[in-house]
């Protein structure tokens, strides 16, 4: 019965098209070669709906009205069918895509999501709804670094979907949290989505990412906050948790010096070090313990050192600049070395974070200090803090040793253009250091050996993901290296992030470069084919048919983004996104120079518009996905339910980009403006 | 007849796969060339034509493979809910109709294509001059191999129509191997099939659909 549903669906959307078709096609006073275009793209897309592998009918439906269009000329149609099989390949754009699927695959296979969501929800254990909030957290950050769907949404659905049922929270709220969580790495640079529309329409990968950043920030927290608002209210859908789940157990040594000193970490660390009351435990154990401790301490202290120094560099725009791009490079490059030591690679993302305003020339603004310390005071008692911390994890020998590198590093590109007198450090520098210094206390007031403990956990599966993150985007965003390089580098991180979790071996590799070579073959044969496709549709004159009949409507700007806006809605339910970017992007594309749309504003509202398809019911992946590892009770209705106030936000989102198109354009216009 | 279709799987597979390795080399190349060139100041003009070529290799050799594990992406929106014979009936079709002559066109002028390229032995505009014609074979090669793999393809649907199901293919890795997670995450079937205490009461109320 489900089936004939799913049946009528497919067949009325095809109906309405080629309905939608023969109507122009009779209306049209005399049929010319654009016609034959557009009969042509509404042919595509129901032969697409058949199900015939997309590349394929593409390339066979171009080909033939190539041929047409050259009126029927072979050897200009073969010349133009492998002169765009051999752009295709030679499109250094596209080379990233592999990469970055491969270190996805990496990623993925590093098996570090349980481990990851198990101390994100230790972490937020106070939050309300916080197992739906560690799940919206695991999903943001393993989703971003992978950029597969259907793998996170498994997992996700076999780790967090338990725990949330025990823990007595709805069904579809539940299900809703993982299956919009899985989606957000379509958006959440780097995703291949966004190197798709950029080789499609043209636009900078670079610039689209750095205009997808916010938004999918934005649309992370939009969620997590409708999540915590929902548990506040309704508090039966999503109850706080037992004590029992919350309960951290702690090492016996540990265990020890709490009982015999305090629980309060760094002063009961430092009391036991004092021979006498060392508690019987050794003493390399308890400097291996405040030497985590102390990592928060040691990071502000690396920040704010570096930033006093940017802070009172002269006031010079060029060798501002030159030491922000002299200095990162070298730090980017320490995260690919540096790493082969320990899990994490500090420099290179300290740098990344931390650098942005140099590269910006002008004066520094000591914020950057402040914005890296702002976590410790939002966290509140949480292990968050060390979001800024970027530090080694423990045999943190090689951690304490790099920054001096650092900075040095930074001195000697500093020196000799700091011949000028230094400027005295703005004031917004010491209150920003003066913030910081105060959340560090606060910190360490209420660090107590059960946070220690989870913030051990973090370091050992959230940072890492968030530094290899950073560091890839970093470097892209802030012009360091071309998206290709980040990528490979990406990919080097996820062999070392494998490596380190003990999850380096031939099958894993093996499987992940397979996968790589089946998922980019996908995608690139794709563009074979609808680079021969696109050709014919501009030799047809389709295109001029098209922005005829727009321009006929008279629209208005706003009327012109939200017809096309629900184009790509509507379509994006028979078809995949793959297939809506590099089909119908290059229709809409040359559009909105007529109206004055910004390529990378629009490229920004598709992908947020392309992942809703992703939680469109009937046709949402996601669910089934979700369905395949639930437990036999729980219904697809549910869970479709469950993604409808997802859904629902996520249109907000595009309106809010809509409205204020600054957050999506305000960190480009910075960058390269 | 079954042997001689998977003996075509297994070449497109292994081809494919053995080009599959050059994202290995692809990533350690430029993570060196990276290095390279801001540790050690010494960028190298050949690298970025040796990774486009590296790429370009990749995944058209990977095509075939991709077709052999029917992995190229498909409208599934009706397909997936036809049966097995409307399904072979309308890929036989559309085989004939739209894949047959493009990978023959595309094989041909990629054949001719990269004669003229071998003519001329052509090399590429950098300042170390790479030779460019191996990599335009590239095209008829993945072409042909593309269309041998489509012709057991074909192969197939016609089995499909007169025994009325799809006849089997060789197992590869797959991107979301449901069991391979669970194993990964340590979650047994039992696991989840008692998770469903949870859920049960709250379907009583909504009527009890199941």
């Amino acid at each position: 019965m489900k089936i004939r549903k799913e049946l009528w669906f497919g067949f009325i959307i095809m109906g309405l098209i080629v309905a939608g078709t023969l109507a122009m096609l009779i209306s049209a006073p005399t049929i010319t070669n654009g016609h034959l275009g557009l009969m042509m793209l509404a042919l595509v897309v129901v032969a697409i709906m058949l199900g015939f592998p997309t590349a394929f009918t593409l390339m066979g439906m171009g080909m033939v009205f190539t041929w047409l269009a050259y009126e029927e000329d072979t050897t200009k149609t073969l010349d133009l069918m492998v002169q765009s099989a051999f752009k295709v390949m030679s499109n250094d754009v596209l080379i990233s895509i592999p990469l970055f699927v491969f270190m996805g695959y990496l990623v993925e296979r590093a098996n570090l999501i349980e481990k990851l969501f198990k101390s994100l929800h230790l972490a937020l254990a106070r939050v309300p709804g916080s197992l739906a909030v560690a799940t919206l957290f695991t999903c943001a950050v393993f989703a971003t670094a992978t950029g597969i769907v259907g793998a996170v949404v498994t997992l996700m659905g076999l780790l967090a979907f338990p725990q949330m049922l025990k823990g007595g929270y709805d069904v579809r709220l539940s299900a809703g949290a993982i299956t919009a969580g899985g989606c957000l790495g379509i958006l959440i640079p780097p995703s291949v989505l966004l190197i798709v529309y950029g080789a499609t329409a043209g636009v900078s990968v670079v610039q689209l990412y750095a205009g997808a950043f916010f938004p999918g920030i934005m649309l992370a927290g939009l969620y997590i906050l409708y999540v915590i608002i929902l548990a506040k209210l309704k508090p039966e859908m999503a109850p706080p948790l037992s004590e029992q789940a919350r309960f951290i157990e702690l090492p016996p040594m540990t265990q020890r010096i709490s009982d015999a000193v305090s629980n309060r970490a760094l002063p009961a660390l430092l009391t036991a070090l004092k021979g006498s009351r060392n508690a019987g435990v050794p003493s390399d154990y308890i400097l291996k313990q405040l030497g985590i401790t102390l990592l928060p301490a040691i990071v502000f202290a690396l920040v704010a050192g570096l930033s006093y120094r940017s802070a009172t560099e002269p006031l010079d725009p060029v060798a501002a600049m030159q030491s922000g791009g002299l200095a990162e490079p070298s730090g980017s490059l320490r995260e690919g070395r540096g790493a082969s030591g320990g899990v994490q690679e500090p420099p290179g993302s300290s740098g990344g974070v931390q650098e942005p305003p140099g590269a910006g020339g002008g004066l520094q603004e000591p914020p950057a200090a402040g914005g890296l310390q702002e976590p410790p005071s939002a966290g509140g008692g949480l292990k968050e803090p060390p979001g800024s911390g970027v530090q080694e994890p423990p045999g943190a020998s090689g951690g304490v040793k790099e920054p001096p590198t650092a900075t040095s590093a930074s001195t000697a590109n500093a020196a000799p253009q700091a011949a000028p007198e230094r400027r005295s450090a703005s004031r917004g520098f010491w209150i920003g250091l003066g913030v910081g210094a105060i959340a560090l206390f606060g910190l360490y007031a209420m660090l107590s050996f059960q946070r220690l403990e989870v913030f051990k956990m973090l370091l050992a599966s959230f940072f890492p993901l968030v530094i290899l993150i950073l560091a890839v985007l970093g470097s892209i965003v802030f012009g360091l290296a071309t998206p290709t390089e980040a990528a490979a580098v990406g990919a080097f991180g996820g062999f070392i992030l494998a490596a380190a979790y003990r999850q380096l071996n031939m099958t894993m590799v093996k499987e992940s470069v397979f996968l790589t070579a089946k998922t980019s073959a996908m995608v690139c044969w794709l563009f074979v084919g609808s680079a021969i496709f696109s050709a014919a549709f501009a030799l047809l004159g389709g295109q001029e048919l098209v922005e005829r009949w727009v321009m006929s409507m008279n629209l208005s700007k706003t009327q012109f983004l939200l017809l096309s806006q629900a184009i790509i809605f509507v379509l994006g339910w028979p078809l995949e996104w793959t297939e809506i970017i590099v089909i119908f992007m290059p229709i809409f594309i040359p559009l909105l120079d007529n109206f004055g749309v910004d390529p990378l504003f629009f490229g920004l509202l598709v992908a947020l518009n392309l992942q809703t398809a992703f939680l469109s019911p009937p046709v949402a992946m996601a669910a089934f996905y979700l369905k395949g590892v639930s437990p036999p009770h729980v219904t697809l209705n549910q869970i479709f339910a469950g993604m409808l106030p997802f859904m629902g936000i996520q249109v907000l989102a595009i309106f809010l980009l809509y409205m204020f198109p600054a957050i999506g354009l305000w960190l480009p216009q910075v960058l390269y403006k | 007849m079954q042997k001689l279709l998977l003996a075509v799987d297994r070449l497109s597979t292994w081809l494919g796969q053995l080009f599959a390795w050059f994202i290995v080399v692809l990533t350690f190349l430029i993570t060196y060339e990276v290095f390279s060139r801001y540790v050690l100041n010494n960028p190298h003009d050949w690298n970025l034509n040796v990774q486009i070529m590296l790429y370009g290799t990749l995944f058209m050799m990977a095509g075939a493979y991709t077709l052999s594990k029917n992995g190229h992406v498909r409208g599934d929106v009706l397909y997936g809910f036809f049966r097995p014979r409307t399904q072979a009936t309308i890929d036989l079709i559309l085989y004939v109709i739209f894949f047959l002559p493009g990978i023959v066109a595309l094989t041909y002028a990629g054949w001719g294509y990269a004669n003229e390229a071998l003519a001329i032995r052509e090399q590429t505009f950098s300042a170390t001059a790479l030779p460019l014609y191996p990599f335009k074979f590239v095209i008829p090669v993945a072409g042909g191999m593309l269309l041998l793999q489509g012709i057991v393809e074909i192969v197939r649907c016609i089995t499909c129509l007169r025994d009325g199901e799809w006849p089997s293919r060789e197992l590869d890795v797959e991107e979301v191997d449901v069991d391979k997670l669970k194993e990964m995450v340590h979650v047994k079937d039992e696991d989840i099939a008692a998770l469903d205490k949870y859920v049960a009461p709250a379907n009583y109320v909504q009527g009890g659909k199941s």
